[in-house]
C-alpha cells in the first residue's frame, strides 16, 4: 500500500493538533517536527501491515466488507481501546 | 511621557480581522482569546490613535498569550507586528504595513498561565513612520510556518492582550 502524500501529512498533523487544542488537551515534551515524524511513521506502519491486518480478518469479513468499512471497524476498535471516555 | 509607559492596549474583543486566516475567537475560562492556529499563519488587527503624549521614541509591543496545549518551555512560538501608519497620505483602499518585526516567545510550563513576550519598534520605518495623534493599525500574526525563525511549539497560542509601550 502507498503512503499518503507530503501534503496530506501535513494536513493530519495540523488538523491533529487542532483538535486536541480545541479539547484543551495538554502535550508532553514533543515539538512540531516531533509529531510529523510521528504522523509519518504512522502511516509507514500502516503501509508496511495494510496486507498481515486484511489476512488476520475472518474470511467471511474479509471479502464481504469494503476497505473502508474495515478501516472504520479498525479505528473503532483502537478508539475503544485507547481514547478515554469512548 | 517617560520610556516604559503605556500607550495604549488591545483585547480580543478589538480585534477587527476578517479577511483570510482570522485568528479565531475563544474562551478560556472565561477569558475571551484569539487562538493562533500551529500549522497556518493567521492574523488580527486592531486600530488605535498614538496618545497625544508619546514622545516620539521607539514602542514595545507587550503581547500577554498562552498556549492552549504545549507546556515545554523551550518550545518557541513565532509571534510577528505590524504597524501601519494612518496619516492624510495613506490609502485606505490598500494595505500599507511597515515590515514585520518579529520574535520567538515560550510557553509557560503551567497550562492556562501567561507568558508576556515583547516586540520591540524603533522610531521611524519600522513605526511605518507613525506621528503623534495618527490613526495606526497594529497586525499581530504568529508565524506557524516558521518563515522568519522557528516556531515549534505545538498546538494553539491564545492571545489574550496586548499593551503597547513607549520603549
Amino acid at each position: 500500500m502507498a503512503i499518503l502524500s507530503d501534503a496530506d501529512r501535513a494536513l493530519i498533523t495540523a488538523e491533529y493538533q487542532r483538535d486536541c487544542s480545541a479539547g484543551r488537551e495538554q502535550f508532553g515534551n514533543f515539538n512540531k517536527a516531533d509529531l510529523r515524524a510521528a504522523a509519518n511513521a504512522v502511516d509507514d506502519w500502516i503501509s508496511t501491515n495494510a496486507a498481515s491486518f486484511n489476512t488476520a480478518l475472518p474470511v467471511a469479513f474479509r471479502t464481504g466488507a469494503t476497505a473502508s468499512q474495515k478501516a472504520r471497524l479498525f479505528m473503532a476498535i483502537a478508539t475503544k481501546r485507547f481514547i478515554s471516555g469512548v | 511621557m517617560a520610556s516604559g509607559d503605556t500607550l495604549c492596549t488591545f483585547f480580543p474583543a478589538d480585534n477587527e480581522y476578517t479577511g483570510a486566516n482570522p485568528a479565531t475567537p475563544d474562551l478560556r475560562n472565561g477569558h475571551p482569546t484569539l487562538d493562533f492556529d500551529a500549522a497556518t499563519d493567521e492574523f488580527a488587527l486592531f486600530t488605535s490613535i498614538l496618545p497625544r503624549n508619546y514622545a516620539g521614541g521607539g514602542i514595545t509591543i507587550s503581547l500577554v498569550w498562552g498556549a492552549t496545549s504545549d507546556v515545554t518551555t523551550t518550545h518557541a512560538c513565532r509571534w510577528s507586528t505590524q504597524i501601519e501608519r494612518g496619516d492624510t497620505g495613506t490609502d485606505f483602499d490598500a494595505d500599507s504595513f511597515a515590515a514585520v518585526n518579529t520574535t520567538g516567545g515560550n510557553p509557560s510550563a503551567t497550562s492556562g498561565a501567561p507568558t508576556y513576550t515583547t516586540i520591540a519598534h524603533t522610531s521611524g520605518a519600522q513605526m511605518d513612520s507613525l506621528a503623534v495623534g495618527e490613526l495606526f493599525r497594529l497586525k499581530v500574526s504568529r508565524d506557524a510556518d516558521g518563515t522568519s525563525g522557528t516556531d515549534d511549539m505545538t498546538g494553539d497560542a491564545e492571545l489574550y492582550g496586548i499593551e503597547i509601550r513607549e520603549t
